[in-house]
Order: structure tokens, then C-alpha cells, then sequence
């Protein structure tokens, strides 16, 4: 049997098509740690950051017929399918003055330390969406953390800051645009 | 955007399109921008150009390592649907590999729960492994090549602002502390190495304490397990 873990993401979503477990492993092992790391910075709490993700991935298993790799990569997929359902928890469970990260001191962690070539990568395009987002004016930063991290709604954002929707909504568009100028010099998005 | 929008006076087109690839329209706004992304190519591009950037964002995110209890569960959990779906569906290929610590681990430790200290095999090395049924609360110690593991199930989650800690009974002496926290999934789930040595060790108990665990317990324990 070839070794899974040199096989592309693509290819391998073909083998969950087809049923292959072992395939979904590879795909859990590479894109987990992005998937929980999204949700944990979304909800703050790990028990229900570890809900979303298991329910993402349970849905990639469930639904990896519906992939489209000309949408886009398996990992943006994956990401995606977290950011919704923690929208989707916080909207459901309203409970945003609950949330806490006090929970981040726990000794359960395993010792990943993948050091493969494309984590490296990975890790260097981090730093550069952390520094485009550091980048960006305060307010635009604000708005940027509260939509996408904080699940937050631009009316409700509106209502945290008194602003008029029409202002927050300008100022994501203008922290997407000054986001997507940087990115795209960093060759992150074309 | 199209000069023909029917959609066009109805929402704010030159910003929309940003407030939806973040996720931050309103349910109703987004079906309707998503009716109206169908006749105007303007805001469709918009998005696509700023869904690439939202799709970067997680990056951003601190890099957490993935708790071990939750690649268990996960593929534990795919790996029976998938030996469901085989038996269902013979015709369709399913190739499994025998993965008792992942997948068929915590249901076999949990169908053993009343049958006190278990010898097992574990992942086919050969290796004797044990399962220890808790005295209190549903939960399961597993003992195996000098490692302890702690599966717990059916445990409220804590109260805000308070984990769970492990802690290690020897005798009659005070329970000494662990640096093992944990907390639970909504299912009531939840696993936890047991660090340090058990030599001498009789009991290992679960209280609930103020998050950041504490010294000495100051609540009674909500598993118990004896080792002897």
C-alpha cells in the first residue's frame, strides 16, 4: 500500500469518497490542528471547540462527495466548515458573555511537533496573516476580530460600538481590501 | 454592480459583499445578497476576492495542539461508521485497519465498566493493557506499558470557571495533586493522562476545583478508582 501521507489532499478526499478510512486519518492528522486552533480562538472554551470540530470532521466523512476541489483547497474547506458551525453554536447557544479561555493551562496535549516542509510553510504564512492583521488600522482590526473570530453579526457589532451598520460594514470592507493588497504581495491569495 | 439588480435597492451592495464573506451579514441579509450575487457579477467578484481572504484568516488563530481525546473520538467514531456502512453496504470498498486504542478503544473499555480490573490486549503489540472500572462515577483507568490514562463519561461539565484535577491517593495520606486538569465534552466525555509515578498509589480520584487546579481537594471526589 503506498504511504498515504505523501498523497495530496485532493487525492486523498477521492479515497474517502470511496470509502477509505485510513485516507480520513491523513486528512484529520494534517488539517486538526488549524481546524481545533479556529475553533478554540472562536468560542474560548475547549470542550465546545472540540465539539465543533468533531462535528466538522464527522460531516467531511459523512459528506466528502460534495468537495469541489475548484473551490478551493481540502484545508479551506475543513476551516470553513468550523468557522460555520461555531457561528452556527453561538447563535444557537447565545452565549457569548459565557465564553472564557481559562481552560488553556490543560496537560492533555499530545506532542505534536511535525516538522514536515509543508508546516513550515505553514507557518510562515501565519505569521504573515498576523502581521497583515496587526497591520491594519485598530478599528478595522476590531471589526475583522469581532465578524470572523466572534462570530458576531454586523448589526450586533453596530450595537457593541454605537456605530451605524453602514460604518462597520465600510470598515470591513476596507480591512478586507487593505488584507487582501498585503496578502497578495506575500503571494497568499492571487 | 448591474444597473438591472432587482435586489439592488434592498441592501447596501458596495459593502455587503465583505460583511458576507466574514460570516457578519444577518441570516435573512445573506440569503438575500446570495439571490443577488446570482445577477451581479460585481459583487460576485467581490466576494470571490474577499472569500480568499477570509479563507486565510484562520491562520491567524494561535496554534493549539489537538487534545488527544479528540482524535480518538473523532476517528473512532468515522471508524465505526465506516464498518456500519461496510456491512450495510458490502459492494462499496472499505479498507479498516484495526485500531483498537482509537477506534474500538473507549467502546470496549466502556462494555467492561462493571467488570472491575480487565487484562486486554492493546494495538496488537502484545502488551498487556488494564482496565479499571471506577468505584464512583462512570470512568475507566487504563494502565498500560507504564502509562495511565483516565476516561471518564456521563460528567457534567464544570461549572464556569472551575475544572476537573486529577489527584493521587497513597494510603491514608492527604491525596497528593497532579497537573492533570480537564474538562468534559457536552456528551459528558473527557480523557486525561495521569502523570507521575502510581508506585504505591491506592486510589485515583476527580474533583471538581477553581480553574488552574488546587493544592488539596476542596470538593469530594466524583470518580474514585481503586488501584488495589
Amino acid at each position: 500500500l503506498p504511504d498515504l501521507r505523501e498523497i495530496a489532499d485532493e487525492d486523498l478526499m477521492q479515497m474517502i469518497r470511496d470509502g477509505e478510512v485510513r485516507a480520513f486519518d491523513v486528512i484529520f492528522d494534517r488539517h486538526s490542528g488549524a481546524a481545533f486552533s479556529l475553533a478554540y480562538r472562536m468560542c474560548g472554551r475547549r470542550a465546545m471547540a472540540e465539539d465543533i470540530v468533531q462535528e466538522a470532521f464527522v460531516s467531511l466523512w459523512r459528506s466528502g462527495a460534495r468537495y469541489d476541489r475548484g473551490r478551493g483547497s481540502v484545508r479551506s474547506w475543513v476551516l470553513s466548515a468550523v468557522h460555520n458551525r461555531a457561528i452556527d453554536a453561538f447563535r444557537r447557544e447565545t452565549v457569548k458573555s459565557g465564553r472564557d479561555v481559562r481552560d488553556d493551562n490543560l496537560a492533555e496535549w499530545l506532542a505534536a511537533d511535525d516538522r514536515t516542509d509543508r508546516e513550515v510553510e505553514r507557518r510562515d504564512e501565519a505569521r504573515q496573516v498576523r502581521t497583515a492583521l496587526e497591520g491594519l488600522p485598530g478599528e478595522q482590526r476590531q471589526v475583522i476580530e469581532l465578524a470572523y473570530f466572534g462570530g458576531f453579526t454586523h448589526t450586533q457589532i453596530a450595537e457593541m460600538l454605537s456605530l451605524p451598520a453602514g460604518t462597520v460594514k465600510g470598515r470591513m470592507r476596507l480591512a478586507l481590501s487593505k488584507l487582501r493588497l498585503t496578502l497578495a504581495d506575500g503571494g497568499l491569495v492571487s | 454592480m448591474s444597473g438591472e439588480e432587482p435586489m439592488a435597492s434592498t441592501h447596501d451592495c458596495g459593502s455587503d459583499a465583505a460583511a458576507y464573506a466574514l460570516g457578519a451579514l444577518e441570516p435573512a441579509e445573506a440569503e438575500q445578497f446570495r439571490a443577488h450575487m446570482d445577477t451581479c457579477v460585481v459583487c460576485r467578484d467581490e466576494v470571490m476576492a474577499f472569500q480568499q481572504v477570509a479563507d486565510a484568516l484562520p491562520m491567524a488563530a494561535p496554534q493549539q495542539p489537538v487534545p488527544r481525546g479528540l482524535r480518538r473520538r473523532v476517528l473512532g467514531q468515522v471508524h465505526e461508521e465506516a464498518r456500519a456502512a461496510s456491512r450495510a453496504a458490502p459492494s462499496r470498498r472499505r479498507v479498516l485497519m484495526p485500531r483498537p486504542a482509537l477506534a474500538g478503544g473507549l467502546a470496549a473499555a466502556l462494555a467492561v465498566a462493571t467488570a472491575g480490573v480487565i487484562a486486554l490486549a492493546s494495538g496488537g503489540s502484545g502488551t498487556a493493557a488494564r482496565v479499571i472500572a471506577a468505584s464512583v462515577g462512570h470512568a475507566e483507568l487504563r494502565l498500560a506499558d507504564g502509562h495511565a490514562e483516565l476516561v471518564v463519561n456521563k460528567l457534567p461539565q464544570p461549572a464556569s470557571g472551575h475544572i476537573y484535577e486529577v489527584w493521587l491517593q497513597r494510603g491514608a495520606a492527604e491525596p497528593s495533586p497532579t497537573k492533570a486538569l480537564f474538562s468534559v465534552t457536552s456528551t459528558g466525555s473527557g480523557d486525561v493522562d495521569v502523570p507521575g509515578n502510581l508506585h504505591g498509589v491506592s486510589e485515583v480520584l476527580v474533583t471538581e476545583e477553581l480553574a488552574g487546579g488546587s493544592p488539596f481537594p476542596t470538593t469530594p471526589p466524583v470518580i474514585v478508582t481503586h488501584l488495589s
